[in-house]
């Protein structure tokens, strides 16, 4: 009798070995990482994403299980150029896995090889909340989301040359369908180039380049400074005079401004996810970007007349 | 097992070494009634560290300690001075109005620098979950400092708290003693406000010896009953954090408000028992 639960308990073992050996534990820091990760590795990896879709990139409360799932992953997708400088040292440090360190297999860093914007030229505490390396929300340009999904996929072709051939081919799916997907968008937006879009935080530029869509006229006065009446009073003056109509705000931020801001002005106040979200409307990199450009159509199209 | 340890093994450490202090100068608070004394110390300290960032100097460097350590010794000599015992205004109103005109000007210091708004929710918030090994030694080495400090003058700062006016007419020089009460308070409260948060070095300074006065009367028996609080309700609130994936602080905070629903249940009934 005591056969059984002997064999149950090495068939499980077993089981589990295999499984763990079989797939990758990745990590993603943000979702639109977790996203493409997703997409290029399929049901060959496990995909934990440690911000919440809604939540500011650069502040994520940690919670245990963060530095649980770091210490069990293979491999750790992150942003880089300062995006999570300010929590992800002390998880890693928490953590412990070697297989994570910077210049390993295993530590994926996306901004390599994106030409990041807004350099500065000296760094300026009264410039605002501004970042050395550059302005590290570069995902929203759908170009940049392609050097994010050929890093990530060298990085599982290496720890998992196995399956390199699946990865490759969900890469070339991927960059495929982007193609499509970008013509599509491109003449979505021919009708509005030039149009200027006002954003809470300086956050869209790469989405704002890519489109032809200025973007540079925000309700914060510098990044990171809360609106204050003298400069929301400066963009209502701008945007009556220059006929602006459409405003986007992230979910994190003060909806209320905005709206403020859109009432005096005859404005449309344009939800902006800041992430793909892994599921619903927005499940997907593709769909998130689909959704925003979208969204922006809708807002230009509202305040036409 | 061994993971949630591997996990936890520096958020326990804090809560279980460091507490140890801040139960005790918790008896004083509350006996003192000047409970929220801590809120405002920490928030002049933070205030001096939103000085500091405006004056370009980075965060958690030492000059901005130094701003820091600076505006709290302000701080205790502005509480050493409003000590009134006869007068129509309470302490606590003046405390309070610390607190808010504190905060208010860090807002206002800060409206010109973004930096200093992370500083601001990390002082507010803390995270003893990301506690380093170097932060907790560096502060249990200062702790160790006040608290020996404390022991050496025993008498005085208790014969401060628990009988003032006594005190007062033994011809202690109260304005010392209490100034350097508040600034060794503040010091404390300040570091750990570093790794735990406002919400927490609250909970930790207020909660057990609320605890300890429901269920005793004499000193030893205080500082018995309060670490005992402070100590179980630290492992409940970071296991709890750590099987549920709960915020650390705030489930520690937690832990520590169901102690004291504990304790008044006991205290009644413990009443009752009297009685009949």
């Amino acid at each position: 009798m005591k056969l059984f639960p002997k064999i149950l308990a090495s068939l499980l073992g077993a089981l589990l070995v295999s499984s763990a050996e079989a797939k990758l534990n990745v990590v993603a820091t943000t979702w639109d990482f977790g996203a493409i990760a997703q997409e290029i590795g399929g049901d060959k990896i496990n995909l934990a994403v440690l911000g919440k879709p809604t939540e500011d990139p650069h502040f994520v409360d940690a919670k245990p299980s963060y530095i649980v799932k770091l210490n069990r992953a293979d491999a750790l997708i992150e942003g880089g150029a300062e995006l999570e400088v300010g929590w992800l040292p002390p998880l890693l440090e928490g953590a412990r896995n070697t297989k994570l360190d910077v210049g390993k297999p295993g530590r994926i860093l996306c901004s390599e090889g994106v030409h990041l914007l807004e350099v500065p030229s000296a760094l300026d505490r009264s410039q605002g909340d501004i970042h050395a390396a550059g302005n590290p929300h570069f995902m929203s340009d759908p170009m940049n989301g392609k050097i994010a999904a050929e890093h990530i996929a060298n990085a599982f072709c290496q720890l998992d040359p196995t399956s390199c051939d699946y990865f490759k081919a969900n890469l070339k799916k991927f960059d495929d369908d982007l193609d499509a997907k970008m013509a599509e968008w491109q003449k979505m937006l021919a009708p509005y180039q030039g149009k200027q879009v006002v954003s809470y935080h300086n956050y869209w530029i790469y989405f704002a380049q890519r489109f032809g869509l200025p973007m540079d006229l925000y309700l914060e006065p510098k990044p990171g400074i809360p609106p204050t009446p003298a400069h929301l009073a400066e963009v209502i003056t701008k945007m009556k005079a220059e006929n602006i109509k459409v405003i986007v705000v992230q979910p994190y931020q003060n909806r209320k401004t905005a709206e403020t801001v859109a009432g005096h002005t005859g404005a449309a106040v344009v939800d902006f996810p800041s992430f793909p979200s892994g599921s619903g409307e927005t499940k997907t990199y593709l769909d998130w970007i689909d959704f925003l450009v979208k969204s922006v159509v809708k807002g230009f199209e509202e305040k036409k007349s | 097992m061994t993971e949630a340890l591997d996990v936890m093994k520096w958020p326990l450490l804090a809560c279980l070494l460091l507490p140890g202090l801040l139960v005790y100068l918790g008896l004083h608070i509350v006996r003192r009634e000047i409970i929220f004394v801590d809120l405002a110390l920490a928030q002049v300290a933070a205030l001096g560290t939103c000085l500091a960032i405006l004056l370009h100097f980075e965060p958690l460097t030492w000059q901005s300690y130094a701003f820091s350590l600076g505006f709290t010794l302000v701080g205790a000599a502005i509480f050493t001075l409003t000590r009134t015992q006869k007068h129509h205004v309470p302490q606590e109103a003046l405390i309070g109005i610390v607190y808010v005109v504190a905060a208010a000007l860090g807002i206002l210091l800060l409206s010109g620098s973004p930096e200093g708004n992370e500083e601001l929710r990390r002082t507010l918030i803390g995270d003893v979950l990301l506690v380093s090994p170097h932060q907790v030694g560096r502060t249990f080495a200062l702790y160790v400092a006040v608290a020996v400090v404390h022991f050496i003058f025993r008498k005085k700062f208790l014969a401060l708290s628990f009988e003032a006016e006594k005190a007062e007419a033994r011809g202690l020089s109260v304005r010392w003693w209490d100034f350097l009460f508040y600034a060794l308070f503040g010091w404390v409260v300040t570091s750990f406000v570093q790794i735990g948060g406002v919400l927490l070095v609250f909970s930790y300074l207020i909660v057990p010896a609320v605890c300890a006065n429901f269920l005793a009367s004499q000193l030893r028996w205080l500082l018995l009953i309060g670490w005992l609080t402070a100590t179980i309700s630290s492992m409940v609130g970071l296991f709890a954090s750590y099987r549920l994936d709960l915020p650390t602080g705030a489930a520690i905070v937690c832990a520590l408000g169901a102690a004291l629903i504990l304790t008044i249940i006991a205290a009644k009934l413990r009443d009752k028992m009297k009685k009949t």
